[in-house]
């Protein structure tokens, strides 16, 4: 118990507040800095949940993100450097990376090589393998919450969603999680108890974006998201994914399978294999991390470029772009 | 953070011997009692809410600990009692109204202190000020406890364990050191021992009370890490 003897102060005072580079639902970012080191670091400042009735308690999410990265510690995840408590206010503190792949997907003065995407693609499934490991789902894996350091490393950030999984007692899990375009078929229909699969899924959609440099999947509602996933990758039938005739009464215009090689026309086959297994409609077939990272696609030529040597962005604009629709926070953080 | 550990945190003798309270010159036989009472309240609470037992053993956890790092004098163990069942709740993805906690705890305390009971207005001051002092109670409890909400429960260790030593098909064992785990929260065992030692302990308990022998050629304890000076 050795945060017992040291005083809250003495940790607020480590750090110094800069600037306000975010706000979500719940959460402030602010830029800033260890007094005594000048790292940087990203103080989040959790707002105490307001309601009409005043305050309610500290939020769920603050719990599960502060729990989480407590229990996680890898290069491909963010550091919880420390906690302070201000007042009413809890305060994260949290290494910081000053862009993320969502930024970096849409500076069109970046060119991708085919050995950038696989570089990226491997740290975040590095990161996600860890979390899997300890039993933890992200729930909320997209390229705003892949956040990129100078050097170029790759880390997996707002934990806000994350939970615990394996529990055969967790039922009524909620299916409002995950960003609307990384959502799996299964949460679309409702499933109240999930996996892995879940953000495998997310993360075949953003191995997918990183080709197209546009999202894959950019439903508007939960209904279109489903046609659209059908369009792309053909309407499921009993036969791609027993049970799913019992999931739900709705009928569903039949698409045909497209090729993925119809629209990836510069993919290679390892590529596309990987990308098909990770979008299998299945959540029992769809891959785990583990098999993803053994799949030929990082074995094979090219080579995975080294993270220093990854395009990155000139300059960074964090406040200015635009992020996609989001389910919990539009921080990055 | 990287020194945070994720094993129950131990306390050393002088830590158990000279509470904040004790400091306080709140007597020890007043102390444990209200340390019980406290308990009581948070597993009848519990009950109520419908929360799963691994929410109130949690609660209960982190209530004793709290109270090695802090004072009766200054927190009252209604507070902290309802704060950690708020939190423990949350932790264990169960979460609970507040107005719902807050409810059940003044008819547990109007029933304990054997008064009529009469809900609380809605609106009324009273409820704002047990909601006040709940959330100043779940911050208080965090930050003393250095925001590690981490609680190793033995739950799911005994049953393993009791199906190891083929025991689970008993008529009594099973109940009997589930319940004893139940009654153990309210002791200080969780910041004394690991919880391997303490499903040892119901399990060895449970099987002298119904006469039944456990292998000693090896010891049985031995495979899950105990000691038997530890378990006695």
């Amino acid at each position: 118990m050795s945060h017992l003897t040291e005083d809250d102060s003495t940790i607020e005072r480590k750090y110094v507040k800069e600037k306000k580079i975010g706000e979500g639902t719940y959460a402030v970012v602010y830029q800033g800095k260890e007094a005594a080191t000048g790292r940087k670091v990203a103080i989040k400042k959790i707002k105490l949940g307001q309601s009409q009735a005043g305050v309610n308690g500290i939020e769920l999410s603050a719990i599960r993100e502060v729990k989480s990265l407590q229990e996680l510690q890898h290069p491909n995840i963010i550091e919880l450097i420390d906690i302070f408590s201000h007042k009413t206010n809890l305060n994260l503190v949290l290494e910081y990376l000053d862009s993320d792949l969502e930024m970096i997907i849409k500076d069109k003065n970046i060119v991708f090589m085919s050995s950038d995407i696989k570089s990226w693609m491997l740290m975040t499934l590095r990161g996600l393998d860890h979390c899997h490991k300890n039993w933890i789902l992200h729930r909320d894996m997209k390229p705003n919450n892949l956040l990129v350091g100078k050097d170029g490393q790759l880390k997996l950030a707002d934990f806000g969603l994350a939970r615990d999984f394996g529990d055969p007692m967790a039922k009524n899990m909620s299916t409002q999680v995950v960003t609307r375009w990384y959502r799996a078929p299964e949460l679309l229909f409702g499933a109240k108890q999930y996996g892995y699969a879940v953000d495998m899924w997310s993360v075949g959609c953003i191995f997918a974006e990183l080709m197209l440099r546009v999202p894959y999947l950019p439903g508007e509602t939960d209904i279109e998201q489903l046609d659209l996933m059908f369009r792309a990758l053909g309407t499921p039938t009993e036969e791609d994914w027993p049970g799913f005739n019992e999931l739900t009464q709705m009928k569903f215009q039949k698409y045909p399978k497209t090729p993925l090689k119809a629209l990836f026309t510069a993919a290679g086959n390892d590529t596309l294999d990987l990308l098909e297994k990770m979008l299998n409609y299945d959540p029992n077939k769809r891959l785990t991390t583990r098999e993803a990272l053994n799949h030929p696609y990082f074995r094979n030529k090219p080579r995975p470029t080294p993270p220093g040597k990854l395009p990155k962005q000139e300059k960074s604009n964090h406040l200015n772009e635009p992020v996609s629709p989001s389910s919990s926070s539009a921080s990055p953080y | 953070m990287s020194k945070l550990s994720l094993q129950n945190a131990m306390l050393s003798y002088e830590q158990l011997a000279l509470t904040p309270s004790r400091k306080d010159a709140i007597p020890e036989e007043l102390e444990d009692e209200l340390r019980r009472l406290g308990c009581h309240f948070i597993q009848s609470a519990g009950i109520l809410l419908k929360l799963p037992q691994v929410a109130m053993a949690t609660a209960q956890v982190l209530f004793q600990r709290f109270y090695y790092v802090a004072s009766m004098m200054a927190f009252s163990i209604r507070d902290i009692g309802m704060g950690a069942l708020f939190l423990a709740a949350k932790v264990q993805e169960s979460p609970r109204k507040i107005r719902d906690l807050i409810n059940v705890y003044h008819w547990l305390i109007s029933k304990y202190q054997n008064t009529v009971y009469e809900p609380m207005e809605y609106f009324g001051t009273e409820f704002y000020a047990m909601k006040n002092a709940l959330v100043i109670a779940e911050m208080q409890i965090l930050k003393r406890l250095g925001f590690n909400v981490h609680v190793q429960l033995p739950y799911g260790l005994m049953v393993n364990y009791l199906k190891v030593l083929e025991l689970t098909e008993h008529e009594k064992i099973p109940q009997l050191a589930w319940g004893y785990l139940n009654d153990s929260l309210r002791t200080n065992i969780y910041v004394c021992y690991q919880p391997p030692t303490i499903a040892c302990a119901v399990i060895y308990l449970a099987a002298r009370i119904c006469g039944v022998k456990l292998p000693t050629q090896p010891p049985w304890w031995e495979l899950f890490e105990a000691e038997l000076e530890d378990i006695l």
